[in-house]
């Protein structure tokens, strides 16, 4: 019993990672409607920085939040800007897949070419230190990133059903013309949300770089985990991410533990796949994906 | 107040519109008629900057409309309440009624101008928590245009309002209409429910393959030969 | 090609003789056997090894481009099936002893299988929901892979027998692998042009550009998506047996790595999706590149491949999204054209036949014969709404139907049910076969099957076809045959008045054009019953009378016809019977006279002040 209470704890905690790095897909797939194939590589890339700087500056991970912030939604904006936007009105839709799958190939390969094949951990003071919570073992990160992933969650929440501009945000999402016809700036608004969504994988570095050490194919590896998260929860909606993310850890976890360490993923790319069959708007989602 | 002046627009390599030239006078009712396809719902679509004419001028109030983007045409005062509906359906009526108000000269004040809207929709009052996807197409079509009032538009444009609706609350969209041409509002309507339209129209345009063929009063255009044969049936 | 229309079909089908001789071939062949004479010339292992990757990539992403660019179910889980070749042949050649020549086949036919299992249920996700489904597949099979050691060897991987000779597929020097990979190249192209030139070809793209319309021409989509997935999973696993043997090593992260289906995908993209060579002059435009910086910069240019990769790949997308072949295609056939055995300036000016011929003779027109269709009490809700209520009608051999109601009555959504696309909650369509009995079909390409044509409000052209290939797919209903597809189209193409823009692309047809682009679709299908939703509308005076006439013309052939007009004027002139429809419920029917005068209708149309004013 205690084991599985231990499991659960590791479960939610991990489910608070997987949260932090699908709250960003889901918000552009919900808005912009693009997949963006590369969001894992924009992880990747957010890892190293935070390397990179805490190496350079000798500042605590946790501080390169701020500026990873305003550079990821510098980064994200531009994305959108200058690749995505002329990309919108294509006739095949596929080309926007392309463009972020050329983005992801060229990025991962890029820190190849810069960093090699080797593993950088990035240290942070305290960040795995334990912390006991009745009979259960958990890292100081780890609550910090379950906490972020909370509160990443109300804040976006809030944003978007209290401010002008978050309901902007929506009504674009909702009906694209209409939204115009309000005098919404459609294309501003597609160029603040990606911006958004990046930022949140740039406050997602931060919490994941002193976790786990990077390569340049970490993105991949966790990237196909948030796509699991944001497809089981609804494409498009941000506590449907949450609560997907709490279910894939929890199974990641027990599965783990129970089934065979190297059958976890296995066990849920199988409940991926059935959802995108049989239910591909996901727990909570609105979108079509059949359609 | 409002000239269109010899525009051609249409979609890709499709021209909709062959030179079309309209005007409307503040204070107008303006409607336009027309068969499906014959290109009305282009018309307000190019001039409310969905679309970019090809040639020709749009001008409102003196300034050149025709390139702005949809979003900057509204800015001025210009506000289409679209072809069926076009709510926003996952969000609530408020909410559908608040982005109404988002343009810029529209928000300060947004309170008390829904209060003023929603005198004229007392069904809408009720609904103001529901969301838009849960209303009757009736219901829906008051909310598009008292959406559209949250604008504060100056010009008022409607796409087929009537449409698939049951008559009677066709003819309460009707009363709608004529209670906002009583508040001052200049009214550029397109419908396809000829007879009424134009019993409300100060004036009326005929459009036929993207080209106007017969421009005159409603009361005249009512009374034409042509109009008669193909639009009333008679 | 255009001139031999008019001239009997036995004499215009090319010999292959005649092929060669055109530049467009004798050039391409010459320069496809440069990718085998530039290494045997230059002789250096490495090069050797630069053309061998080429040949092996240009055939997967060749083989990739059927299902990816022809069918437009971009698949980003190819590795699964060069997987599946690449360890079915090398354990069956481990345990058994068996040649990979027969284990490849072994490796096809379980690749089609799976191929098959994992696109089935995938196909209704569009866009990137299929793309995301199918890395899952393939993340899937890899973890497994690593997982099963007993079968697979897990991470350390397998290693295919070391016997060298042509029966082993294995080799100390390099040529000839070169010609097996050569061999697979040409295999894998030879296919993607015979499915591009015949119906399958025709079907596929079809299906990618409008899946609605492709089911109304009678393609059974989903069949046609499956075939298309089996073709390509078998050769990309046949080419994963050789390259198995090649490198002599399999291990389940180099065999089903996302990497490799992405860069697959890419080569096809870079080149021009859904072109037969384009897959083919990606590759070669980015391997070479790469393969040789990778032999020049050697470990220090780790990433580098991938690098270029993805940027060329952005790059192509945002500033020539058709590929490499769309921008080259015209300028470079123009060259060609001038070389022995192009066509020459002269002959290429002579367009057309001749003037249209004499309307053919109408037999007397017979009266309404037996009924060919029946629908009994429709129902059908959209949430809170009823769209059709209680509507039943049939429909006799040559009789014109109409179908009146102001928009949003819920006309399209009633024909939409007697056409298949839509599921009634309760009542039956049944239709008379040839056979003499009643059907009741389900899907749309069913329907089509029976005879029933029908076109759509908003027209579906297939945008990137031309106009003689839109009406060649629903020709292909009745004429499997290319040429005489082909030659039937053509007949309809003239006598829908579409004969001068058989070559334009439907994309660039006015509304009108292809309003009727739409009705000569339907009307190559020979259908028996006509469904025809709204095609004079928007069309000037003049076309809707050419529209009338042709639509008694259709009737007098025997056709029945049922037809949705928003105008009354129009339908009251073709009409043998009227049904006006209001709010999903029939409001009046008979004989169009009577129907007008109908105070219901009247009211529906005009609304209750008109009545008032008017009485």
């Amino acid at each position: 019993m205690d084991i599985f209470i231990q499991l659960v704890a590791n479960g939610l905690m991990l489910g608070g990672l997987f949260a932090m790095i699908s709250i960003g897909l889901t918000l552009i797939f919900g808005i912009v409607k693009v997949i963006n194939f590369a969001h894992g590589e924009f992880l990747m890339v957010g890892m190293y920085v935070v390397y990179l700087l805490t190496g350079w500056l000798d500042l605590h991970p946790y501080v390169t939040a701020v500026p990873l912030i305003v550079l990821f939604f510098v980064l994200g904006a531009a994305i959108q800007r200058f690749i995505i936007q002329p990309l919108l009105d294509a006739e095949d839709p596929h080309v926007q897949i392309f463009a972020t799958v050329g983005l992801s190939t060229a990025m991962i390969n890029l820190a190849l070419l810069v960093f090699g094949a080797d593993l950088r951990t990035t240290t942070g003071i305290g960040v795995r230190a334990p912390v006991h919570i009745g009979g259960v073992r958990l890292l100081f990160g780890q609550i910090m990133m379950f906490l972020s992933a909370v509160g990443l969650v109300l804040a976006i929440h809030l944003f978007l059903t209290r401010t002008f501009l978050g309901r902007a945000i929506r009504a674009v999402a909702q009906n694209r013309g209409a939204a115009a016809l309000m005098g919404v700036n459609v294309n501003k608004i597609y160029i603040i949300t990606f911006g958004i969504g990046a930022a949140c994988v740039g406050l997602a570095s931060a919490l994941v770089a002193p976790m786990y050490p990077v390569s340049p194919t970490i993105g991949t590896y966790f990237v196909l985990t948030a796509f699991v998260v944001v497809v089981l929860g609804g494409m498009g909606s941000i506590q449907g991410a949450f609560l997907g993310a709490m279910i894939i850890g929890l199974v990641d976890s027990l599965s783990g533990y129970y089934i065979a360490p190297d059958l976890k993923e296995v066990v849920y790319f199988a409940i991926f796949i059935a959802i995108l069959i049989w239910r591909p708007t996901g727990l909570l989602g609105l979108g079509k994906g059949s359609e | 107040m409002l000239l269109v002046d010899d525009v051609s627009a249409g979609y890709g390599e499709v021209t909709v519109l062959h030179g079309i030239s309209i005007d409307v006078q503040p204070g107008e009712v303006v409607t336009i008629v027309g068969a499906n396809g014959a290109g009305k719902t282009t018309l307000l679509r190019t001039i409310a900057g969905l679309i970019r004419p090809r040639s020709g001028t749009i001008t409102f109030e003196g300034r050149d409309i025709g390139h702005l983007a949809a979003h900057d045409t509204v800015d001025l005062g210009v506000t289409l309440v679209p072809e069926a509906r076009q709510l926003f359906p996952f969000m609530t009526v408020r909410d559908n009624l608040y982005l109404g108000a988002f343009r810029k000269d529209a928000r300060d004040g947004m309170e008390k101008r829904l209060g003023e809207v929603l005198e004229l929709f007392p069904r809408v009052r009720e609904r103001l928590d529901q969301l838009a996807n849960s209303l009757s197409g009736g219901e829906q079509q008051m909310v598009a245009i008292a959406r559209g009032l949250m604008a504060n538009p100056r010009l008022m444009m409607f796409d087929e309002p009537s449409l698939g609706l049951a008559p009677m609350i066709v003819k309460q969209v009707f009363e709608v209409i004529e209670e906002i041409v009583g508040m001052g509002k200049t009214v550029l309507l397109v419908e396809q429910n000829v007879f009424q339209t134009l019993s409300i129209a100060d004036r009326g345009y005929v459009l036929e393959n993207g080209a106007v063929v017969l421009a005159d009063t409603g009361a005249a255009l009512l009374k034409n030969d042509h109009v008669r044969r193909a639009y009333l049936g008679i | 090609m255009t001139t031999a229309a008019s001239l009997p079909a036995a004499t215009r089908r090319k010999s292959v003789a005649g092929r060669l001789g055109h530049p467009r071939t004798y050039v391409g062949l010459a320069a496809l056997s440069l990718l085998v004479l530039v290494p045997l010339g230059i002789n250096d292992d490495f090069i050797f090894h630069v053309f061998i990757t080429i040949c092996l990539y240009g055939a997967l992403a060749t083989a990739w481009n059927i299902v990816g660019g022809f069918a437009g179910q971009l698949s980003l889980g190819h590795a699964i099936f060069y997987g599946i070749g690449a360890y079915t042949s090398t354990l069956l050649l481990a345990s058994f002893g068996l040649t990979p020549w027969i284990g490849m086949f072994a490796g096809a036919a379980i690749a089609a299988m799976v191929g098959a299992a994992i696109a089935y249920p995938c196909f209704r996700l569009r866009g990137p929901f299929f793309v995301l489904a199918t890395i899952a597949f393939l993340e899937v099979i890899r973890l497994l892979s690593l997982h099963f050691r007993g079968l697979t060897g897990g991470a350390v991987g397998l290693m295919p027998p070391l016997r060298i000779g042509w029966e082993w597929m294995i080799f100390r020097e390099r040529e000839p692998s070169l010609f097996i990979a050569f061999g697979f190249l040409c295999l894998c192209l030879l296919v993607a042009w015979w499915i591009r030139n015949s119906r399958f070809g025709f079907y596929l793209v079809a299906i990618r550009e409008r899946d609605d319309a492709a089911q109304a021409a009678g393609i059974n989509t989903v069949a046609f998506k499956l075939y298309a997935i089996m073709v390509s999973a078998a050769l990309t696993s046949m080419v994963g047996s050789f390259h198995a043997m090649y490198l002599g090593f399999v291990e389940p992260e180099s065999m089903f790595s996302l990497t490799f289906s992405v860069q697959i995908a890419m080569f096809a993209l870079i080149g021009g999706i859904g072109t037969v060579f384009g897959p083919l002059f990606g590759t070669l435009l980015v391997v070479p590149v790469t393969e040789l910086a990778r032999g020049w910069l050697g470990a220090q240019a780790i990433g580098l491949h991938g690098f270029v990769y993805g940027t060329v790949l952005v790059l192509i997308v945002l500033f020539m999204p058709g590929g490499l072949v769309s921008k080259f295609d015209k300028p470079i056939g123009r060259l060609l054209e001038r070389l022995p055995g192009g066509r020459s300036p002269a002959e290429a000016t002579v367009e057309g036949r001749a003037p249209l011929l004499e309307p053919e003779v109408v037999a007397e027109r017979s009266a309404p014969g037996q009924v060919i269709l029946r629908v009994d009490s429709l129902y059908k809700r959209f949430g809170g709404l009823v769209v059709t209520e209680n509507v039943g009608f049939e429909l006799k051999q040559g009789q014109v139907l109409g179908i009146i109601g102001p928009n949003g009555a819920g006309k399209t959504t009633l024909f939409n049910q007697i056409s298949g696309f839509i599921r009634p909650d309760a009542g039956s369509v049944a239709v008379l076969g040839t056979d003499g009995a009643w059907h009741s079909p389900r899907a749309p390409h069913e329907y089509a099957r029976l005879g029933i044509g029908r076109t759509f409000q908003v027209v579906q052209p297939f945008a990137a076809m031309t106009v003689l290939e839109n009406i060649m797919v629903g020709a292909f209903r009745r004429h499997p045959n290319a040429a005489e597809a082909r030659e039937a189209a053509l007949e309809v193409a003239e006598r829908m008045g579409l004969w001068a823009m058989r070559h334009t692309e439907a994309r660039n047809l006015t509304i009108g054009g292809q309003k009727r682009l739409e009705m000569a679709r339907v009307m190559a299908l020979e259908p028996r019953i006509l469904l025809l939703d709204e095609v004079m509308a928007g069309l000037n005076a003049a076309d809707v009378k050419k529209a009338v006439e042709l639509v008694r013309d259709i009737r007098d052939s025997g056709v029945a016809v049922i037809a949705i007009e928003h105008v009354m004027q129009a339908i009251m002139s073709i009409s043998d019977e009227v049904i006006v429809i209001n709010a999903g419920r029939v409001i009046a029917r008979g004989e169009p006279a009577t129907v007008v005068r109908d105070p219901q209708v009247i009211e529906a149309y005009l609304g209750q002040d008109y009545v008032h004013a008017a009485s």
